[in-house]
C-alpha cells in the first residue's frame, strides 16, 4: 500500500541572477513498511526533495500526496498539524530543545497532540527504553552523547505515531559505533513495528541497510533500487 | 500554555549571564526613573505646600475683581450663607479670613514697603503653623494690636522686638491709613521672598487700620488632600453669590504652576532618553536571542508548534526579563525612595543659599507616591510590548526549511 504519492516536483530557487531547478520533475511512490535511503552527491537535491516531501519546503510545482491528503493544498495552520500528526523528523544536528530533559523532548510532541499525562509518560518511557535510553530520561541534551542525542530524536520523530519518518543525514555527526548502533535501532523498529523510513544520506552504512535506494542526480532520479535485506 | 511558560522560564536561564545583564538594565533604567520622579515630585509637593500653607490655601475666595485689581476697595462681607456652605462641605478641613493689602514699613532709619496680612492667628496657626518660624519674641493672639514682621524685614529696617513701627497705606475707598505697632515677634520663613516683605496683624486691628470694618479680601480655605480641590471648588461654586469667585491654588499660583509644568516637561526628556537607550539595548538583546535560536524554533515549528504558540512562548520569555528587571528595580528603588521619604535631604552652605535666592526652601523632599512607581513599569512594559511586535514579526517571517539550516 502506498503511504506517499509524489508527481512531477519540481523545486526552482530563483537566485539573483541564476535559476536552479534543484529538484527536476521527480515523480516516485513510497509504501508502508520501506527502509529507503535516498542518495546522491552534494547539491544533488536529495534534502530539498526530502524537504518537500515532509512539508517543510513548498515545490515550485508537482504534487505529494501523503495517505491520500495533498500536503501542498494545506493552509500553513493544517500542515503544521499535518506534520505533526504524520511525519516524524530526524535531523543531522540531533536539533533538540535543549532546555528540555529527554523525556519531555519526547512528551513535547504528544502534547501539542493533545495527549492525557499519563499515556504522555507511558510512552515517552517505553519509547525512551526502546531507544536503550530509558536511564537518561532526566538528562537535558547537553548532557548527552551525539549518538544518545540521535536516539532521543528517533524516539521524539516516532511520539507521534507518525505514517513515517524522515531522517536528513542522521548519521552525518555521528561516530561509528554510535552510527551502527543507531541504524541497527532503527532498522528494528521498522521490522518490528513496520515503521517508514525514508532517509537522505552519504553514509555508505546506511545504504548497507537500506532496502530500497534511490539514487537522485542533478534533481533526477537516477537509480530506484530494491535489495532483499 | 503551562509548556510554554516551563520552555519560557528555562530559556531565561540557558544564557543566565546575558538575562541578568539585559534585566539589570531595567533593574536601573526603573530605578533611576523612580528616584528622579520621586526628588521631583517630592520637591513639587513641598513648593506647593510650602506656597499654599504659606500663603494661598488651597482655595480662595474672593471678591470677582480682586485677583486683577488687589486693591481693599475689591473686599467682601461674609455672610451666613458662605460660613454655612463652608463648614457643611465635606472636603473642607480649615479655613481663615484674611485681608490683603500693601502698606509702608517705616522706623527710624528707613521705609520699606511690604504686604500686609491680616489674620486670625488661631485659625492662621492651624492652617500654616505660623508660629514655629517665629525666629524672636512671640506670636500673637486674636484681638491683640501687636504685629508680626519677617526677619529680614526687620533688618532691612533695623528694628526688634518690642520696637514700634509705623504703618502707612490706603485704607477702604481711599481713607488714609496710618498707625504705629509694637513688633511682638519675628518671622524667619524658609522662603526668603515671605521673609523680607511680610507683616502680620489681628484681622479686627487690620480692619480698624484700613477702616474696612467687617470686611475682608480672601477667605482661605484647607482641604484634606489635593486631589480634593476640585469637588471643593465644584460644591463651593454651587453656593457662591454673583460678586464671589472661588479659586484653586493653581489659579493663585499661575507662575508656580508654569515652574512645575516646566520641570516636569525637562524630567520626561531625561526619562523618555533614558528609556530609549534601555529599550534599544533590550531589542538588541532580544534580536541576539531570535537569532541564535532561529534553527530550534525552526524543528519547533517543523515538528509540529504553530507559530502564535512560539510568539506567545518567546513573548512570554521577553516579559519575564522585563518582569525581572521592573520588579527588582521597583523593590531596590523603594527602599531608597523610604528612607528618603523619612530622611529629606537639608541642603546646606552655598547650595542651600542659591535654594533660598530662588524663593525656595532649601530642603530636598521626596515622594511615595504610587504613579512614581507605577509609570516606569507602564512605559517597560511598551517597550516589550512594542520589542514583542518584532518577534511576531520575525516569527511569521520565518522560513521552516531555511531555519532548520540555521541561515536567514
Amino acid at each position: 500500500m502506498n503511504v506517499i504519492e509524489i508527481k512531477d516536483l519540481v523545486k526552482i530557487y530563483n537566485s539573483s541572477e541564476v535559476k536552479v531547478k534543484a529538484v527536476n520533475g521527480i515523480t516516485i511512490d513510497f509504501e508502508e513498511g520501506e527502509f529507503t535511503a535516498v542518495v546522491g552527491p552534494s547539491g544533488s537535491g536529495k534534502t530539498t526533495f526530502l524537504n518537500m516531501l515532509g512539508g517543510l519546503d513548498r515545490p515550485t510545482s508537482g504534487s505529494v500526496k501523503i495517505g491520500g491528503t495533498n500536503v501542498w493544498e494545506l493552509s500553513s495552520r493544517k500542515l503544521i498539524d499535518f506534520r505533526m500528526n504524520n511525519i516524524g523528523f530526524v535531523f543531522q544536528s540531533y536539533n533538540l530543545i535543549p532546555v528540555l530533559t529527554a523525556g519531555e523532548n519526547v512528551e513535547f510532541i504528544m502534547h501539542l497532540q493533545g495527549k492525557p499525562k499519563k499515556e504522555r509518560e507511558k510512552r515517552t518511557k517505553e519509547l525512551l527504553e526502546s531507544v536503550g535510553i530509558g536511564d537518561r530520561i532526566k538528562s537535558r541534551p547537553a548532557k548527552l552523547s551525539g549518538g544518545q542525542q540521535q536516539r532521543v530524536a528517533v524516539a521524539r520523530a516516532l511520539a507521534s505515531k507518525p505514517e513515517f519518518i524522515l531522517a536528513d543525514e542522521p548519521t552525518a555527526n555521528l561516530d561509528s559505533k554510535a552510527t551502527s548502533g543507531l541504524l541497527e535501532l532503527m532498522s528494528e523498529m521498522n521490522r518490528k513495528h513496520n515503521t517508514t523510513f525514508i532517509f537522505a544520506t552519504h553514509d555508505q552504512r546506511v545504504m548497507d541497510k537500506a532496502r530500497r535506494i534511490v539514487t537522485i542526480e542533478d534533481g533526477k532520479i537516477l537509480k530506484d533500487e530494491r535489495f532483499e535485506r | 500554555m503551562k509548556d510554554n511558560f516551563k520552555i519560557a522560564w528555562r530559556n531565561l536561564w540557558r544564557n543566565s549571564r546575558r538575562t541578568l545583564i539585559t534585566a539589570a538594565s531595567i533593574f536601573f533604567g526603573v530605578f533611576f526613573a523612580v528616584f528622579m520622579s520621586s526628588l521631583q515630585q517630592g520637591s513639587f509637593e513641598n513648593m506647593v505646600d510650602n506656597m499654599v500653607r504659606f500663603y494661598s490655601g488651597y482655595i480662595q475666595i474672593q471678591e470677582t475683581d480682586f485677583k486683577e485689581k488687589r486693591s481693599v476697595n475689591n473686599s467682601f462681607k461674609v455672610d451666613n450663607a458662605l460660613e454655612t456652605s463652608i463648614s457643611n462641605n465635606m472636603h473642607i478641613t480649615h479655613s481663615t479670613q484674611r485681608i490683603e493689602s500693601f502698606a509702608l514699613t517705616g522706623s527710624e532709619s528707613k521705609s520699606i514697603p511690604a504686604m500686609l496680612f491680616g489674620i486670625n492667628p488661631e485659625k492662621e496657626e492651624a492652617i500654616s503653623g505660623l508660629s514655629k518660624w517665629i525666629g524672636e519674641g512671640e506670636f500673637i493672639a486674636s484681638g491683640s494690636k501687636d504685629i508680626l514682621i519677617g526677619k529680614v524685614l526687620a533688618e532691612n529696617l533695623k528694628v526688634h522686638v518690642d520696637d514700634s513701627l509705623v504703618l502707612i497705606g490706603q485704607g477702604y475707598h481711599g481713607v488714609s491709613a496710618a498707625g504705629i505697632y509694637r513688633i511682638a515677634g519675628l518671622l524667619d520663613f524658609p522662603l526668603p521672598d515671605l521673609s523680607k516683605q511680610i507683616i502680620y496683624m489681628g484681622i479686627r486691628n487690620c480692619q480698624e487700620f484700613l477702616s474696612m470694618p467687617n470686611l475682608i479680601t480672601s477667605y482661605v480655605i484647607m482641604v484634606n488632600a489635593p486631589e480634593e480641590v476640585s469637588g471643593a471648588v465644584t460644591d463651593l461654586h454651587k453656593d457662591l453669590s454673583k460678586e464671589l469667585k472661588v479659586y484653586p491654588w493653581d489659579e493663585l499660583q499661575p507662575e508656580l504652576v508654569n515652574l512645575i509644568e516646566g520641570k516636569v516637561a525637562s524630567g520626561k526628556v531625561v526619562k523618555a532618553l533614558l528609556f530609549m537607550v534601555i529599550g534599544f539595548g533590550v531589542w538588541a538583546t532580544i534580536i541576539m536571542m531570535m537569532h541564535e535560536r532561529r534553527r530550534e524554533l525552526g524543528v519547533m515549528i517543523a515538528i509540529g508548534l504553530q507559530k502564535f504558540r512560539v510568539v506567545i512562548m518567546i513573548v512570554i520569555e521577553a516579559f519575564f526579563i522585563g518582569l525581572i528587571g521592573i520588579l527588582s528595580g521597583i523593590a531596590g528603588s523603594s527602599l531608597l525612595v523610604w528612607y528618603f521619604v523619612k530622611n529629606p535631604i537639608i541642603v546646606t552652605g552655598e547650595m542651600a543659599e542659591t535654594y533660598r535666592s530662588m524663593g525656595f526652601e532649601p530642603i530636598l523632599k521626596f515622594s511615595a507616591n504610587i504613579d512614581i512607581f507605577i509609570t516606569p513599569a507602564i512605559i517597560v512594559f511598551v517597550i516589550f510590548a512594542l520589542i514583542s511586535l518584532y518577534q511576531i514579526y520575525y516569527v511569521i517571517k520565518l522560513r521552516t526549511v531555511t531555519a532548520l539550516r540555521g541561515l536567514n
